[in-house]
């Protein structure tokens, strides 16, 4: 069944979507799981498809949040209207670091986010009259979603706006699993592979790197706009470096170039720290002790564990098999 | 008049120290390829250590010595038992075990001496200030700025003038030439990722009486020794000097113009390099 193969990674997607409020007690922390997980299909997409290390994912989360909270509050616009316009920024923003970002390649690439990302976190601290500064811009509302002035959904409860999250994730996610398997996509999987084969093509690989850099910000900013909607508040730590480095550990922890793994990497995460925090403050230090490990150890994170056991599973009832026959004859 | 006179002067201070935060990285990714995430981690561990020796009544100038050295040695054995392993994997799991052993030093950082930042005394010679005419002046921050200068000179002769310094050199050209020529790369890497995190912790320990201490220090410096190797160039000790005393100065100039943005500004000088000079001041394109 070549269909279903093609789209096993959504069918699982969609598995998850469903049983996170069957394991999950709290509606909040199921839609963060979501919410980062959409931040993190944003990373992987350069990471795992493209092979761009980006260090700021931090600011486009951080933008998505600022955009949605001063839509809400100040211009009193629709949800749906603020959250596009959310992405509208993000991507903007994306494209103007990228600018500057792509022209270098490998470390110098990750350096250059990276101080792009502290640009704007200080920007955002220089500015308070927009972002509230320290204190971050509070009272953010959520208003209820209306379904071209047909219906209106009230999403005041978790739960419900776990529904809206979770409908928003589904869509983007079979949006990027469309983008990547496209023309678009396989060409962004040879710029990965060796850039100066692909530009040897013909292809202009700076403007398909921008290109994915803006998708990047559109998808990490709609989960930025989700997370502020989520809380109330837009917080200063969200554009934070350590937002930034956040996804961007998670991307690896779930492991790249698959979009599942992301979910996987999101949930994961977003879980254990839950767990941890509540049981030792100090649980920073066993993250950093997980990151030594995955870099040494686990290089495909765990979506490669996932699949090496299943395999490993699978091979093990093929060998299986004959024995079982021998014994029935 | 005066005061912008000052904050140059000023800007001189913080940017030398900003010039030792920095220029271990730069030569770190001249050679190693790769972005070290640690590095501020580092820059942490010096200044706790040094508070640490100066409150069981250490002299300062011993800790002076002996912070770096303790650090260099920790980033050795760091660099032997995590990073060796893993030099033929794809970078992003080079950042992200450097990523890891920051995170772990911030942690046991927090965990030892608490959330709450500390002060370190002014050594005692260096207390007060100088005055010449209107022109008042911190001692301690000029004694800095001596001591980083005759530091700088140091470096540059152990770059230039030494086998390890040749050996640096020619590894950031070409790392398998230098093996071919039957040098020790793996060592060599060693003692340049020390002598990285030396420089970083030789900066915490001086910085540590002008601005105290606190467990986010490194972060903030990471931020910081990143721009300033972007703007003077990767991998270049020249760069690494211009950046810092750039940024430094614009940072102390506009401090006084405009507090809040100061930080924003030495971001915004970043891109405006960048607009100019897209691989640095001295980088080579």
């Amino acid at each position: 069944m070549p269909a279903l193969r093609d789209n096993s990674g959504l069918l699982l997607a969609l598995a998850v979507v469903l049983l996170l409020p069957l394991l999950l007690q709290s509606g909040t922390l199921a839609t963060e799981v979501l919410v980062y997980a959409l931040a993190v299909l944003g990373c992987n997409l350069l990471l795992g498809y493209t092979g761009l290390l980006s260090f700021g994912q931090g600011v486009f989360f951080g933008m998505g949040s600022y955009a949605v909270g001063i839509l809400l509050t100040r211009a009193g616009m629709p949800l749906m209207a603020a959250v596009l316009l959310s992405i509208v920024i993000g991507a903007g923003v994306a494209a103007l670091i990228g600018w500057f970002a792509i022209r270098q390649r490998g470390t110098y690439f990750v350096m250059l986010t990276l101080a792009f990302a502290q640009m704007f976190y200080f920007l955002a601290y220089s500015l308070p009259g927009w972002t509230g500064g320290d204190n971050g811009l509070l009272g953010i509302p959520r208003p209820p979603l209306s379904l071209g002035g047909l219906a209106s959904v009230p999403l005041d409860t978790p739960w419900r706006f776990y529904s809206f999250v979770a409908v928003v994730f589904l869509l983007t996610f079979w949006l990027l699993h469309r983008v990547t398997t496209s023309v678009f996509g396989r060409t962004l999987l040879a710029i990965r592979e060796n850039e100066a084969r692909a530009r040897a093509v013909g292809y202009d690989t700076r403007l398909f790197k921008l290109a994915v850099f803006a998708i990047s910000g559109a998808v990490t900013a709609l989960a930025g706009a989700l997370h502020a909607m989520m809380t109330g508040i837009a917080p200063l730590s969200n554009i934070e470096y350590h937002t930034s480095e956040m996804i961007l550990v998670m991307t690896v922890i779930g492991g790249t170039g698959n979009l599942f793994a992301s979910l996987l990497g999101a949930a994961f995460y977003v879980l254990a720290a839950d767990w941890l925090s509540t049981l030792w403050p100090r649980w920073l230090l066993l993250l950093g002790l997980l990151l030594i490990g995955v870099s040494l150890f686990m290089h495909k994170g765990l979506w490669g564990v996932g699949q090496g056991l299943w395999q490993w599973a699978t091979g093990r009832v093929r060998a299986g098999r004959p024995a079982v026959r021998e014994q029935s004859l | 008049m005066n005061v912008y006179l000052l904050q140059v002067v000023n800007g001189v201070g913080i940017g030398m120290l900003y010039f030792l935060l920095a220029v271990g990285l730069s030569i770190i990714f001249g050679l190693l390829r790769f972005v070290n995430f640690a590095h501020g981690a580092f820059y942490l561990l010096g200044a706790y250590f040094c508070f640490q020796a100066v409150a069981w009544g250490l002299s300062f100038w011993l800790a002076l010595v002996l912070v770096p050295l303790a650090v260099a040695l920790l980033a050795w054995a760091a660099e032997r038992i995590l990073l060796r392993r893993i030099y033929d994997k794809p970078h992003e799991f080079h950042i992200l075990i450097t990523v890891g052993v920051a995170l772990v030093l911030q942690e046991a950082v927090i965990l030892v001496w608490g959330p709450l930042g500390d002060n370190v005394a002014t050594p005692a010679p260096f207390q007060g200030v100088v005055m010449w005419g209107s022109f008042i002046y911190p001692k301690y921050r000029l004694f800095v700025i001596g001591f980083t200068a005759v530091f700088a000179l140091f470096l540059w002769w152990v770059l230039e003038g030494t086998r390890l310094g040749s050996a640096v050199r020619a590894g950031s050209e070409s790392t398998e030439m230098v093996a071919m020529l039957g040098i020790n790369v793996f060592r060599v890497f060693g003692l340049v990722f020390a002598l990285g995190a030396g420089t970083a912790a030789l900066a915490g320990a001086l910085a540590a009486p002008i601005r105290g201490v606190d467990p986010f220090m490194g972060l903030e410096a990471l931020g910081v020794a990143f721009v300033i190797v972007v703007v003077g160039g990767m991998g270049s000790f020249g760069g690494a000097l211009a950046g810092g005393l750039l940024i430094g100065i614009v940072q102390s100039v506009m401090s006084s113009l405009w507090p809040e943005g100061a930080r924003l500004m030495i971001y915004v000088a970043m891109a405006a390099v960048l607009l100019l000079r897209p691989h640095g001041l001295l980088g080579r394109g």
